[in-house]
């Protein structure tokens, strides 16, 4: 398999990359890791007419905290935040989704920011970046913007990046004191897409929630939040009646689609199962945090 | 794929049943056809070019639209081919009028194929939705300016 014939680049800085973006616009792709784009490249699926090539801008290969937030330049591989002793200690939900990208081999290679710029909403890292709140710091010919997590994802594959803009920074923001967090997912096989995963940071103080988020891979055109869920929980006393009621909520608000790996029906009671696992295991860390 | 669906359009069914037998306004409304050539009574040759982010294709194919029963009813026939796989399908379009606005009914089988279908098939079924939610959000546009 090889790819239909391409104009490579290969910038040295973010400047060159924003002057070719746009002189190209949408007939130019960026290359981080490769992980997305080049199989669909190589299968012809994608013919983009010019590829732009990040890896020698070294100026992005970083991962710093900074403050309350997690800095992730674009070139900084999945690997090397799941390995952080960082990420591990301040925004652990981070380091737990992507350890189930793919494999490891995928990971030596693929990055954090490719992965939010690709947008395929079975991503671990696009539900993490959503059920956190984190926001892109994006560089185009007229200046950086940052765009939050909500503005961010549009539909499938579909971001509201403008073609001319190149992601430099994807900013996590760190979890609060004393939260308790959980990832879950359940794939055909290790390694595939899940068929959903379930994300969730939950604070607890005086025997009631404080405050809950749920984000969701694989349910939609774009990773969800489950807000009804998150409503429910909110002032209430911890219990599994309680999680059994927010998984029902979750099930209620989703809307996933059949395909021949799932029914939409078996995704949505699996999203309801992970949930619930999600929310016991996640309090329980905030009991353990105490 | 099995998609259904149902839409209330904001115009009289007559208005609506013109409308979706206009080839101008299926061109303008249907996302990614560029070209659409009546060659025989309700027959008529497409090009469409459908794609998200980096995924596009071209397809060629017919469009035949039968078993009309004016102003409420008729049925799809689609076929169509390009270099990342093949699309067959059947729809079912039914109108009911309610009043000022009609409910419009449609149903389909769609069969993907190919590259696109072997690599995509987690997609299909949401794009599908899509593109479909995009038919109607337009013809729904169209007609509500007429009125």
């Amino acid at each position: 398999m090889k790819p239909a014939a391409f104009e490579y680049h290969a910038p040295d800085t973010v400047e060159d990359a924003v002057a070719l973006l746009e002189a190209h616009g949408d007939q130019a792709k960026i290359l981080a890791g490769g992980q997305s784009l080049v199989p669909l490249m190589n299968m012809r699926l994608a013919r983009p007419a010019v590829i732009i090539d990040i890896n020698r801008i070294h100026a992005l290969d970083y991962l710093t905290p900074d403050g309350d937030v997690l800095r992730i330049g674009a070139l900084c591989r999945q690997r090397c935040v799941e390995r952080s002793a960082v990420v591990e200690a301040r925004c652990p939900l981070l380091s737990a989704a992507i350890r189930l990208i793919g494999h490891v081999q995928i990971r030596n290679r693929g990055t954090v920011v490719g992965s939010l710029a690709h947008a395929d909403p079975a991503a671990e890292a696009t539900a993490v970046f959503a059920v956190l709140g984190g926001t892109i710091t994006a560089v185009g010919p007229d200046g950086t913007r940052t765009i939050p997590a909500d503005e961010y994802f549009v539909s499938y594959l579909t971001t509201s990046l403008d073609p001319r803009e190149l992601i430099t920074e994807a900013r996590f923001p760190v979890l609060p004191p004393g939260a308790g967090w959980s990832w879950r997912e359940i794939a055909r096989r290790h390694g595939d897409f899940a068929l959903t995963g379930v994300g969730v940071v939950l604070t607890a103080r005086a025997g009631t929630v404080k405050n809950a988020r749920i984000g969701l891979t694989g349910v939609g055109p774009t990773p969800a939040r489950a807000a009804r869920a998150e409503r429910v929980l909110v002032g209430r006393a911890p219990s599994g009646a309680l999680w059994d009621e927010a998984a029902e909520a979750v099930r209620a608000e989703i809307d996933p689609d059949d395909d021949i790996h799932a029914s939409a029906e078996y995704r949505r009671h699996v999203a309801g199962v992970l949930a619930r696992r999600a929310l016991a295991e996640a309090y329980a860390r905030t009991m353990e945090a105490v | 794929m099995k998609l259904e669906g149902t839409n209330t359009l904001p115009a009289p069914i007559e208005t609506v049943w013109k409308t979706i037998n206009d080839p101008e306004a299926l061109r303008r409304c249907t996302p990614g056809l560029d070209e659409l050539k009546e060659f025989e009574p309700d027959r008529y040759e497409a090009t469409l070019r459908i794609g998200i982010a980096a995924v596009k294709g071209t397809y060629k194919g017919t469009l035949a639209i039968t078993d009309k029963q004016a102003p409420s009813h008729c049925k799809l026939v689609l076929q169509g081919s390009g270099n990342s796989g093949f699309v067959r399908g059947e729809g079912v379009i039914d109108l009911e009028p309610q009043g000022d606005v009609t409910l419009v009914k449609w149903a389909g089988d769609l069969q993907v194929g190919g590259l696109i279908a072997g690599v995509g098939q987690r997609m299909l079924m949401g794009v599908g939705k899509m593109l479909i939610g995009q038919f109607f959000k337009c013809l729904e546009q169209q007609l509500g300016q007429g009125v």
